[in-house]
């Protein structure tokens, strides 16, 4: 298992008037090599789940273990760097994240604390920039200066720069053009298909990961209510109306397919290809149903 | 409420968001009280009383009728007694410092230890004793202000006070707004530190992990991202403050009015006759 969450909670200002319990006692485990995506209404504890697994927060109850390393609460933590240069952690705001007076700083910063060479770290900044599509004539420019879509990109850069295990991006694709968004979608999966590693994305847009994510982790108010496969989340979405989420169009068409032709045990096709493929293939099966063509998509 | 039930890690007190909850400057507790619905102008002159009663008190007596005092309207104001305690515990040391030079240098009344040339008097016991309780009190109890009175009201209270400048060409408006606005980038500055931290840390510089000569060196990497960060700031603020249409000087009504009741009267002569006691012990 890559990370295993024992009855997590977290509590922001535990011993003041002011506290604030973000999450309650969430348990879950999450393979090594999978692609996962979180998602939650606004306030239910995204982004504190997600800066749980790098150890910038440590848990105030239950106990967080990421690879190797375990974060009990209330014990003294072990040393964390070696935790920090295996999970990379994309923050939700790329302005929280960049502090170095030029990109190419802020990029090489990561490499350079996990023990490589300048050279390398340059090295592997030019990289993450082409990965990112980034331009390298902006490696000696202030990020503050960047457009809002450059210096998100730039963020991510900065991360995938150090090459770790378990990449955890928080809203990644916010503020992101649509062309953009498909890019680092496509990166990542990639990351994770091709090379192994551990992806874990908090989104507001469900669509956009559902046809590559492998798993989702659905929170509300604090609380896990639900994991698993898309297939499982695709046979009730209205579990995502009751956590206050829209259901995305990809699931409410797959779901209005499915019911019409009475397709059960089916893995769900969340793509517009696939859907379409799908639909063809039974229609050229029975020709028949060809006047329920257009009423699966409402 | 407060009561430390909760097993937090020594570690994570130190750290992380943990690190704001001392700060307990500007930081109001509604807890309904008569002190809480008081004129914050009322409040605002009772402090400076209250300072100016601290200063005329210059024996045990006095010293324990202040403390008295104090206790008694802390506990009126029903705010656990604990905060005010913790808003005076980040001078502790500058108590001890002072206590120390006061017991070293005064060479008045009976010596109390020699060794050799060196001497410990009474009167230097009593003065240190004195600056001691006098800062405590003075920090600790002047925190009321802030545990009573939001930022906004304390603001309004300052703009009133002040408005008699106005025949003489002052702005008290400007000058609150300028209070209001230094007060509120407190907070925020240790918003942005926490935040330069925290990226830092995730990408493999945690400050509590570096030997001490590193920390130093990281401790003056944050000063630029800090300043820098805290200057975007205030360029949003004031582009928020125009977009809604903020001009200064320009005559604004008010949600709350500041309005002068029985028991202000009552809270200031409690403070007149609590200085004139003092003086007089």
């Amino acid at each position: 298992m890559a990370i295993q969450l024992q009855q997590v909670s977290y509590t922001y200002s535990e011993r003041s008037l002011w506290r604030q319990t973000a999450l309650h006692g969430i348990d879950f485990e999450l393979p090594q090599g999978t692609m996962v995506g979180i998602a939650g209404a606004t306030g239910s504890g995204k982004s504190t789940l997600l800066q749980l697994l790098n150890g910038i927060l440590r848990p105030t109850q239950g106990t967080v273990s990421v690879l190797d390393i375990t974060l009990r609460a209330g014990e003294k933590a072990p040393k964390l760097l070696p935790l920090r240069r295996r999970v990379g952690l994309v923050f939700q705001f790329p302005e929280q994240q960049m502090f170095a007076e030029t990109v190419e700083k802020d990029l090489c910063f990561g490499p350079l604390n996990f023990g490589m060479s300048p050279d390398e770290a340059r090295e592997r900044a030019c990289r993450a920039m082409l990965d990112m599509g980034l331009d390298l004539a902006l490696l000696e420019r202030n990020p503050f200066r960047l457009s809002g879509g450059q210096m998100r990109k730039a963020a991510i850069a900065s991360v995938l720069a150090a090459d770790p295990e378990i990449v955890v991006l928080d809203e990644p694709t916010a503020s992101l053009d649509p062309v953009s968004r498909k890019e680092l979608i496509g990166l990542l999966t990639r990351l994770c298909r091709e090379r192994g590693r551990t992806v874990i994305i908090v989104t507001h847009r469900m669509d956009e990961l559902l046809p590559y994510a492998d798993r989702w982790v659905i929170l509300d108010q604090g609380r896990s209510v639900f994991q698993g496969s898309v297939r499982e989340l695709a046979a009730d979405p209205s579990l995502l109306t009751r956590c206050g989420l829209a259901v995305p169009d990809s699931l409410r068409y797959w779901r209005a397919v499915a019911d019409r032709l009475g397709l059960e045990d089916e893995e769900p096709r969340l793509t517009p290809e696939g859907l379409a493929e799908l639909i063809v293939s039974r229609e050229s099966g029975s020709s028949g149903r060809v006047g329920e063509k257009g009423t699966g998509h409402e | 409420m407060c009561r430390g039930k909760a097993v937090v890690p020594a570690g994570l007190a130190k750290r992380g968001p943990a690190m704001n909850d001392r700060l307990l400057l500007g930081r109001s507790i509604e807890t309904g009280s008569w002190v809480h619905k008081l004129d914050p102008r009322s409040k605002l002159i009772g402090m400076l009383l209250y300072v100016a009663a601290i200063l005329l008190s210059r024996s045990w007596p006095a010293m324990a009728l202040l403390a008295v005092f104090s206790v008694v309207v802390a506990v009126s104001t029903r705010i656990p007694l604990q905060y005010y305690l913790k808003a005076a515990k980040p001078l502790r040391y500058l108590m001890l410092f002072i206590f120390i030079v006061q017991l070293l240098t005064v060479k008045e009344g009976a010596a109390l230890l020699t060794i050799g040339s060196f001497s410990l008097h009474e009167a230097g016991l009593r003065l240190g004793a004195f600056a001691v309780i006098r800062t405590f009190l003075l920090v600790a109890f002047t925190a009321l202000l802030t545990f009573t009175t939001t930022p906004a009201r304390l603001n309004q209270g300052l703009e009133g006070i002040l408005s008699p400048l106005r025949f003489i060409g002052f702005s008290p408006g400007r000058f609150t707004l300028m209070v209001s606005l230094a007060l509120r980038f407190i907070p925020t500055i240790l918003d942005e530190v926490q935040i330069v931290l925290k990226a830092q840390a995730s990408r493999g510089a945690d400050l509590s992990e570096l030997p001490f000569k590193e920390k130093g060196r990281m401790l003056v990497t944050l000063l630029v991202p800090v300043i820098a960060g805290a200057f975007r700031r205030a360029q949003d603020l004031v582009y928020s403050m125009e977009a809604r249409g903020f001009r200064m000087d320009a005559p604004r009504s008010r949600y709350h009015r500041l309005r002068w009741g029985w028991a202000d009267t009552f809270f200031i002569a409690m403070f007149i006759m609590l200085g004139i006691a003092a003086a007089i012990l």
